[in-house]
């Protein structure tokens, strides 16, 4: 029964409301990546992205933990090495209503030689179709915007759009994000939008455990792909433990087989949902 | 009595059923497209007489099987509308005539019984609902028409379903739209009070899958019956609690001037639509949700043995029919697979009943869902509800919350097949019934 309510809230609103904020949202979105351009959270964020969003009164708290086992020794053009680099990600995703979300992200580094690092923040506001239009995949779309200190990105100023389509079906469950990026500020401002697609697969063991694949890769400019040599391309078996609807934990090992990939990350996100129920009926 | 169709000459019906599709405003901004009675949401109430034989025609015009069965009527299994017992299903495009004798009296309803099967445009959730009030013939008393000055059905429903993830990580079917008697808040005619009036309410819960929680701020129900049957303690609450099928008889007195929303507890269904205005002669102004002395939600409780006898009695039972409820996860992609005592419908054998015995059913809830238990052609009487000992309380539904235990005494009266299950619509649809035979 408490299930059911604290799912409620996202069931009041019209329609055509959301129907035309969606619709001047990507009107936007389709504005900007035309003015403006590259990476976004690197592997500060290893995440593929689920159609959901958070309900409203609620916000998600998660922590990204990644570790590169393997990954640049040197620096290049004054960005940091990732060789042996622990990322720590704190995201905050405040729920606004039944279709939409915004999270924010506050990216921090340790490594040896460096010790711990700010390195950025991000902004991602996210919109949805509700369930309620009973599409038969779940879809949303998400924009990121944000900057990194050019000790770890020499792109410091970042935007991205995300579409987001995925759909369980019994016990399997895929998820793909075809995400293209711009750099607003940076060396790659000039390569234009670049192509940076996620995807997933998993299956559901049981209730509580779910495993499956991650795919993440960066073909560079939509007008000029790189080569395989110079794409990013790394694959990670992962784990997901739905051990309670407060909390969220997934688990991972990446691997980058091209040159251009850090080819070991270990990576975890922990998250932990909060309820903030209205006082009043 | 009660025949199906193939008589040599079939009476004249009583009254005539035809299941169609229509388009219905739910409010002037709302319309949806469902199949229902007769051509309106809900059905027309039924107003038949205990003993006094009724013959209903049927008429499906779906492009698709349908059944009708007689919720809380103690009648054969062939006209009882549930194919698991024998009744036969009303092929698409073609009528049936059906003659039963109505018992036992009070508030029942007549819906579908056929299987949704996943697919959200069937099943109970359509429109295919109404409210079957059976008379009491010998003694009109249960409801004395002294008691009240004006008397209301009230009707339950939730529209235009969807399936979502729910926080327990199966699937589940929520809604955007709701409706008490066809109608959004707001969109229709106020139920016109006068202050001191008695007011009995007749409230039905014809949801497909959700319990609902019914409150008028300021004023309190005394409950006169519940299923239909009169209960011992005629106790008053502030919020009634209606599980999927049951229904409620309560008498409001109104003595709260002014204008004011009968309505969900929960702000949440009320903004989908469930609620209705009840307007006091000589007010008005917007109608108010609540008040000060509203019970909150976290506050909300319901409680069966309230109802009870006040000392409850003791009967020993002839037989005892351990009833486990469990689920099984089939991935979040889908519905649970429910089970009784391990076993999916229709694998497993049917539960034994011996006619004349009381058999003490056992309905432990091993799940995370609350789950409305609904046995057919039959009533039970309530023995305890989660340790808490009643007597007195006779039901044909029963709300198992979960991790839960109901005992409830069956004496098998109504020989025929009978079917059990739980009346949420998905879980009917995953398994969720057994038959019970007599021996």
């Amino acid at each position: 029964m408490l299930d059911r309510l604290s799912r409620l809230d996202c069931l009041q609103n019209q329609r055509s409301a959301v129907f035309k904020a969606f619709a001047s949202i990507v009107a936007i979105f389709a504005l900007c990546a035309f003015a403006v351009a590259a990476r976004a959270q690197g592997n500060y964020e290893i995440q593929v992205y689920g159609s959901d969003t958070v309900p409203p009164r609620t916000t998600m708290l998660e922590l990204h933990s990644n570790f590169t086992a393997n990954g640049q020794r040197y620096y290049i053009d004054g960005q940091a090495p990732t060789y042996h680099a622990q990322h720590e990600t704190v995201e905050i995703t405040q729920g606004i209503n039944n279709w939409s979300e915004v999270g924010f992200y506050i990216f921090t580094s340790e490594q040896s030689g460096l010790g711990a690092q700010w390195v950025g923040d991000h902004i991602r506001p996210r919109v949805r179709v509700p369930e309620s239009w009973r599409w038969p995949v779940g879809v949303s779309l998400s924009t990121e915007i944000g900057y990194q200190r050019a000790l770890f990105s020499n792109d410091t100023w970042t935007w991205e759009i995300r579409p987001i389509i995925d759909k369980a079906s019994g016990r399997w469950y895929w998820a793909i994000n075809p995400a293209f990026e711009r750099t607003w500020h940076g060396p790659d401002v000039d390569l234009g939008i670049g192509f940076s697609p996620a995807a997933k697969i998993s299956y559901d063991f049981t209730k509580q455990i779910s495993g499956g694949f991650e795919y993440y890769a960066d073909y560079g400019s939509i007008t000029n792909i790189a080569s395989l040599h110079d794409q990013q391309q790394e694959l990670f078996p992962v784990i997901d433990l739905n051990v309670s609807p407060k909390w969220e934990i997934n688990f991972g090992v990446g691997i980058g087989p091209t040159a251009a990939t850090d080819h070991w990350i270990v990576k975890g996100i922990i998250g932990r949902r909060f309820d903030w129920p209205k006082k009043n009926n | 009595m009660a025949t199906q169709r193939g008589f040599a000459l079939p009476p004249t019906p009583d009254y005539r059923i035809e299941i169609a599709e229509i388009e219905w405003e739910l409010s002037s901004k709302k319309k949806i497209r469902t199949a229902a009675y007769s051509g309106q949401i809900p059905g027309r109430v039924l107003q038949l007489t205990e003993g006094k034989p009724v013959a209903i025609e049927i008429v499906n015009r779906l492009d698709r099987p349908e059944i009708v069965h007689w919720h809380g009527q103690w009648i054969p299994p062939n006209v009882d509308g549930a194919v698991e017992e024998g009744s036969p299903m009303i092929p698409a495009g073609s009528s049936t005539l059906i003659e039963f004798t109505p018992r036992p009296a009070g508030l029942h309803w007549y819906h579908t019984h056929a299987m949704a099967n996943h697919d959200l445009k069937r099943g109970l959730y359509t429109g295919q609902a109404g409210v079957l009030y059976v008379a009491p013939r010998l003694n009109p008393g249960a409801y004395d028409p002294q008691q009240f000055d004006q008397e209301q059905f009230i009707v339950l429903q939730d529209w235009q379903p969807f399936y979502t993830a729910s926080d327990d990580g199966s699937l589940m079917v929520d809604y955007t739209a709701a409706s008490i008697n066809g109608r959004m808040l707001g969109h229709s005619e106020p139920i016109r009070v006068r202050l001191g009036e008695r007011v009995l309410l007749q409230v039905l819960n014809a949801s497909a899958t959700l319990p609902h929680w019914l409150v008028l701020p300021g004023h309190r129900f005394q409950v006169l019956a519940l299923d239909g049957a009169a209960v011992p303690t005629q106790a008053a609450v502030d919020t009634l609690r209606i599980g999927l099928a049951e229904r409620i008889t309560a008498l409001v007195t109104m003595n709260q001037p002014g204008v004011w929303v009968l309505g969900e507890a929960h702000k949440d269904y009320r903004d989908r639509g469930m609620g209705i205005v009840v307007e006091y002669s000589g007010q008005s102004g917007k109608p108010q949700e609540s008040r000060s002395g509203t019970p909150r939600l976290e506050k909300l409780t319901w409680d069966y043995c309230a109802f009870g006898d006040a000392v409850p009695q003791s009967h020993t039972p002839d037989v005892t029919i351990p009833l486990i409820f469990t689920s099984r996860f089939r991935g979040h992609g889908a519905l649970d697979q429910w089970m009784i005592n391990g076993k999916s419908f229709p694998d497993g054998s049917p539960i034994l009943l011996h006619q004349g015995q009381r058999h003490r059913l056992v309905f432990e809830n091993r799940s995370v869902d609350d789950h409305p238990i609904h046995l057919h052609r039959h009533k039970f009487e309530l023995v305890s509800v989660a340790g808490k000992r009643t007597s007195g309380v006779n039901k044909d539904v029963v709300m198992v919350e979960a991790g839960k235990t109901v005992e409830a005494d069956l004496v098998a009266n109504n020989p025929g097949d009978t079917l059990f299950h739980c009346h949420q619509q998905d879980h009917m649809d995953s398994g969720f019934m057994a038959l019970f035979r007599y021996a």
